[in-house]
């Protein structure tokens, strides 16, 4: 044998090894994951019911694009990830600053702001649907109080999505801030004693020091709040049913609707659709935010 | 430049007291060591110095000012961290001028700022890299000018060597002196190795426990420790030290034995110090010399043979363990008896209480 066979025999003898360690999940990935996926996709290329399938090309997603009510979907779901993703980064990172100083009560306080993340999101829909009543709900009459004449939250079609919009952050900001305080006492206190005798004030430390130093965190909030935001639904079937009339539907409540009416192949197609403008939204986005900033 | 009095500083967190009445003045353009073990209270007593920890009680003035209750940015000092604290996100030009533009200095002149602490630090092609690029050497290179650019009256030094490797260490205490001699400006130094303390100081000061053993310059604390922690503290391999009985007092010198040592007569001041009284005798390792009619005997237990010089472990036959250094190689075998001569002028004898009874200077 010679020198060279004796590592290149070890290294096959080790690739196989490991391999078995990797089978289980790539098992239940396949079955899970894989097979859906690649079924979806088949589906979506058909006109399906439980018992037959019949292939008629890229029909449905012809049709998808051509409801213009689809498309004001697509550019909710847009503008909700947006908006949620973009006040859950500003609030989660001020109350994480403030959770991270020294303040009065300080565990307590984030207890608070993380119990919402807890609570069911068709039970907090509900709520706010009541809260938000135009005449009724406790929101306009407590406006009224100081006579501001609240407005239609959520009967209003300009307004309906951004409320819900509002709720999903007083929901889901405290996952963000809990992520932002593990971000933030991460970074050593050194940086800030240093910036300190170069004479940094608490605004200049945020923005020299806290800011950049906690990209990681704000990374991990954009990506997966604004995954979060695409693929919404829940809460807006519980506060509008994408309602009134189409002015807060979101792609994966047209699915949803069109599941309801029986048309499942173009609602798988929705779906294949949803998938794709993820993965083309959030994968240049993710190599964005994790570019290589010269880290250690 | 200024100087520094620090007159009766004390630290407390709670009831725990970490620096207990700290007097000391240090002298404009003085190089200043802190030492002591972990925990002595040196870093504090730095970051006190700093502004980074509050000061419980006494006064601190640098220069003139009093300065207990003045912000860090206002007490013309400049920091090196042991950790370097490098903005991980900012070049090395944007590090080394950070303190600047916080102080809004017009950008020509901090532009030259930069680029002369960084021809002083030799480091002008590093200053499109992030600290991620850097080597530990040329971290600490960055740190230090991040220093220097302000023209602090006062830097300070928090252990800045202790994350290199032995050869950089080396290299870089040597740097750091040659800085202080260009520089002219006062310095603090941290550390724990007093490898470090003895070769870069002016002045020593010797912390255990929140108090100052000693101050002084490091061949006076090598040759005249004042008690047994600084004799033990100071001098590498550490000084030796045996219990002995006094057998005879004279005015200048008091002749001890042991178990261990034949009777030796060490000059020393023999106040309080009667015939019987147990003492401690301290000897460098570097001052014993084999000799055929030693005082000091003992058994061999390991031979370290470094070609210039032999590190002999002995076993004495108290048990105790001490070391010898002896000049050049000497062909010694482990069990075998080793006879050892110290010269009397350079042991030192040290009370019950560890204070040191060495002679007065004449």
């Amino acid at each position: 044998m010679t020198a060279s066979a004796v590592p290149a025999l070890k290294m096959q003898r080790r690739s196989l090894y490991p391999g078995w360690f990797y089978a289980p999940a790539a098992v239940v990935y396949s079955v899970l994951f894989l097979a859906p996926t690649f079924a979806s996709l088949y589906f979506s290329l058909t006109r399906w019911t439980l018992f037959d399938a019949t292939f008629i090309g890229l029909d449905n997603f012809a049709q998808f694009f051509r409801e213009p009510f689809l498309i004001q979907g697509l550019v909710n779901t847009v503008i909700y990830a947006v908006i949620t993703s973009g006040l859950k980064v500003v609030i989660g990172m001020m109350l994480a600053v403030m959770l991270t100083s020294q303040i009065m009560a300080r565990g307590y306080l984030r207890s608070v702001i993380f119990f919402p993340v807890l609570v069911s999101t068709i039970g907090v829909g509900m709520t706010f649907t009541v809260l938000m009543h135009p005449t009724l709900g406790m929101i306009n009459q407590t406006l009224a109080m100081i006579g501001i004449q609240g407005p239609g939250w959520l009967v209003d079609p300009k307004l309906a999505l951004f409320s819900v919009a509002l709720v999903d952050v007083w929901k889901g900001v405290g996952l963000a801030t809990v992520i932002y305080i593990a971000g933030l006492v991460a970074i050593p206190k050194d940086y800030y004693e240093a910036a300190r005798i170069d004479g940094a004030t608490k605004l200049q430390n945020f923005f020299y020091v806290t800011l950049p130093l906690s990209r990681p965190a704000t990374a991990t909030v954009i990506t997966l709040s604004f995954i979060g935001g695409l693929r919404t639904f829940d809460l807006i079937w519980a506060m509008t049913k994408g309602g009134p009339g189409f002015a807060s539907d979101t792609v994966a409540s047209v699915i949803y609707k069109q599941y309801q009416a029986g048309f499942y192949g173009l609602s798988t197609a929705g779906n294949v659709v949803l998938f794709i403008l993820i993965a083309v939204l959030v994968v240049p986005l993710t190599m964005f935010l994790n570019r290589k900033q010269g880290h250690e | 430049m200024a100087g520094l009095e620090l007159k009766n500083i004390q630290k407390t967190y709670g009831k725990v007291e970490v620096i207990k009445g700290v007097d000391l003045t240090i002298e404009d353009g003085e190089f200043v060591v802190f030492v002591g073990p972990s925990g002595c209270g040196k870093s504090t007593l730095l970051r006190m110095i700093a502004g980074l920890e509050d000061i419980t009680g006494g006064e601190l003035y640098i220069g003139d000012k009093l300065c207990n209750a003045v912000e860090p940015r206002d007490r013309s000092i400049a920091m090196v961290f042991q950790s370097y604290a490098l903005y991980p996100h900012m070049t090395v030009y944007d590090n080394v001028g950070f303190g600047l533009k916080l102080a809004k200095t017009p950008k020509d002149v901090r532009d030259q700022k930069i680029r002369e602490a960084a021809r002083i630090l030799k480091m002008e092609h590093l200053l499109d890299r992030k600290p991620g690029q850097l080597s530990g050497g040329q971290r600490q290179r960055v740190a230090i000018g991040r220093a220097i650019v302000r023209k602090p009256e006062v830097f300070l030094f928090d252990e800045p060597l202790s994350n290199l490797d032995a050869a950089l260490r080396v290299d870089t205490r040597m740097e750091i002196a040659k800085l202080h001699a260009d520089l002219g400006a006062t310095m603090i130094y941290v550390t724990h190795d007093q490898v470090e303390a003895m070769t870069l100081a002016d002045k020593i000061v010797v912390l255990d426990a929140g108090v100052v053993q000693q101050v002084g310059s490091p061949i006076e604390l090598y040759q005249r420790p004042t008690n047994l922690f600084v004799a033990g503290f100071i001098g590498s391999p550490k000084m030796n030290f045996v219990e002995v009985t006094v057998e005879v007092v004279d005015g200048d010198s008091i002749t001890v034995s042991s178990k261990d040592v034949a009777s030796l007569r060490v000059p020393a001041t023999s106040a309080g110090v009667k015939v019987g009284d147990k003492l401690t005798l301290g000897i460098r390792p570097h001052d014993l010399v084999p000799a055929n009619n030693g005082a000091i005997v003992g058994r061999v237990s390991l031979v370290e043979r470094l070609g210039n010089e032999t590190i002999v472990n002995l076993e004495l036959s108290s048990g105790a363990a001490w070391l010898a250094v002896l000049e050049g190689d000497q062909p010694l075998r482990v069990g075998e008896s080793l006879a050892l001569a110290a010269e009397p002028a350079k042991a030192i004898l040290f009370d019950k209480d560890g204070k040191s009874l060495l002679a007065p200077l004449s």
